[in-house]
């Protein structure tokens, strides 16, 4: 049973079609790897998912609600959360906040009149020890390694308790160290029962991270299915080869 | 050595009027990255409130001052929900929200003139402590002058508190950093926008009761206020607090002093001069990062 489908979703830009009638599912307890060559659509979906930009046909089906568009200050209500290719922390606060701010959802004014209670700061700590930044939990996130902040990024998703993560590219960039523990992470999330989308050019890892695959190219869905039988496929082979 | 006490007290008074109009300018711009030009006007609301309620509405004059800080507050909190945050929905440029909020101002600025003409209004100081003179060393200053530092120190500590400390301020500097991010993680961004626009207002509405009581009331005194607080900020530090109180100092002090060695006509061009030096050598203000 998916907890996430799109069903002919569509965005254009100009005259470019960036997602073109897009049907695809995300289910519970599997990694699902999106892949396909640069500019086949993977990041816009995205977007189109996290409210960054509105679909322009089409529906996608969240927690049982068909919605025409999602957006962005609903994302957290769904259970929704990403990270970015090119990682956005929230570069003048230190480590820790990165992960505070995201750990509770509340109103200005409770905000302006309360802190952070010992079950925030506890959850802050277990997150930041996950991915090995609570060392660093007072360095500005500005004052990160680039690897240091992608681990960063990915413990604020882990922060908002989320029932669906998209992770956009988490490898890229990373020290093989690193890659160890996002893989460790991933495997993880699965086995609570999560549903991932994984976005990502190494198949290496698609093949060893994946249950499922989905192959974009132009915008359209060129194949889906197991990773070992998708990526033997030849439509696949030259839609990344003609890249 | 009498006049050096005498310009660094009025460096003090500078200084403090600067930096209550510049908090919240920095806070608006923190927030939503643009230079918001009617700022200066909201503060002029706050002096000719009091002009309305104390003098003209004979209210008492601390009820007066509370009500004309609050509805600076509100009025920079409404205009934000009207004007700007449909334009930010329509991710509108942040020189698009420029040109609009210079709109507001003259707007403001000729809403103010129509109701209390375009004439210099005098708010009467009914408390003693205001008009009292104190003597500190061989300079004088005002217990009006006074309270203006005093709430200068206060309103930049109590500010300063609340952004490093509450939930509120971490709340209030994630979605300056990021906007978009803040949103998608559940940061009630436009809540959060709407909570740090009415608290800058409502300072600025405050500085702007302190200078007319100080020096009087005219519809266009929120474009000089105006004009003194974006030169803090952008020497300070745009979107930076510390930045704004610093700036705001610092050029209190470059203009008073300046004109101990040229005439009092180039004050304005002594600041001006500050802000070009800045723009050419270190655009990032003093507290920034170079990005």
């Amino acid at each position: 049973m998916a907890i996430l489908q799109t069903h002919n979703l569509s965005k254009h830009f100009g005259g470019v079609h960036a997602l073109d009638r897009l049907s695809i599912q995300l289910k519970p307890g599997q990694i699902t790897g999106i892949i396909g060559p640069n500019g086949s659509g993977k990041s816009t979906l995205v977007n189109v998912l996290t409210g960054i930009y509105p679909s322009d046909s089409g529906a996608v089906i969240l927690g049982g609600e068909q919605l025409k568009t999602i957006r962005s200050p609903e994302v957290r209500d769904y259970g929704l959360t990403r990270t970015f290719q090119e990682v956005r922390l929230f570069e003048q606060i230190p480590a820790l906040d990165n992960i505070l701010v995201a750990l509770t959802e509340r109103g200005v004014f409770r905000a302006l009149f309360e802190r952070h209670k010992i079950l925030h700061q506890t959850r802050a700590r277990e997150i930041l020890e996950r991915v090995g930044l609570w060392e660093k939990r007072r360095a500005l996130a500005r004052e990160l390694s680039y690897g240091q902040r992608k681990l960063l990024e990915i413990g604020r998703a882990l922060a908002m308790d989320p029932k669906i993560i998209l992770f956009d590219e988490p490898y890229a960039g990373l020290f093989p160290e690193m890659m160890k523990q996002v893989n460790g992470i991933l495997r993880e999330l699965r086995t609570q029962g999560l549903a991932i989308a994984l976005i990502e050019h190494n198949m290496d890892l698609i093949r060893e991270l994946a249950d499922h695959v989905i192959v974009l190219d132009g915008g359209e869905l060129l194949a889906e299915g197991p990773p070992a039988e998708v990526l033997a496929r030849r439509e696949v082979i030259e839609a990344y080869l003609g890249e | 050595m009498e006049i050096f006490t005498q310009l660094a007290l009025n460096s003090l008074i500078a200084g403090a009027t600067y930096s209550l109009v510049a908090l919240g300018f920095n806070l608006v711009f923190g927030t939503t990255r643009f230079l918001n030009m009617g700022h200066g006007a909201v503060a002029s609301v706050g002096g000719y409130m009091v002009l309305a309620l104390a003098r003209n509405g004979h209210l008492p004059f601390t009820v007066s001052v509370f009500l004309a800080v609050l509805a600076a507050g509100l009025l920079g909190w409404l205009i934000d929900r009207l004007v700007y945050a449909p334009l930010r929905t329509r991710r509108a440029s942040s020189s698009v929200l420029v040109i609009t909020s210079l709109g507001v101002l003259i707007v403001l600025q000729s809403l103010l003139a129509i109701i209390f003409t375009s004439q210099f209004w005098t708010l009467a100081a009914p408390s003693v402590w205001f008009a009292t003179v104190f003597s500190i060393g061989s300079g004088n200053i005002t217990g009006l002058q006074l309270t203006l530092i005093l709430a200068s120190v206060l309103i930049f500590s109590g500010g300063w508190l609340v952004l490093r400390f509450s939930d509120f301020g971490k709340q209030v500097r994630a979605v300056g950093d990021d906007e978009e991010v803040a949103r998608i993680i559940g940061v009630p961004s436009e809540r959060v926008i709407g909570g740090t626009v009415f608290w800058g207002s409502a300072v600025a509405g405050l500085a702007g009761v302190l200078v007319g009581l100080d020096t009087g009331v005219y519809p266009t005194m929120g474009l000089l206020l105006l004009l003194s607080a974006a030169t803090a900020s952008i020497i300070g530090g745009l979107g930076s607090v510390t930045g704004a109180l610093l700036g705001a100092y610092l050029l209190g002090f470059v203009e008073n002093f300046g004109i101990w060695f040229i005439p009092s006509g180039w004050k304005t061009a002594i600041s001006f001069g500050v802000l070009v030096i800045f723009l050419l050598f270190r655009p990032h203000g003093i507290l920034n990062k170079e990005k």
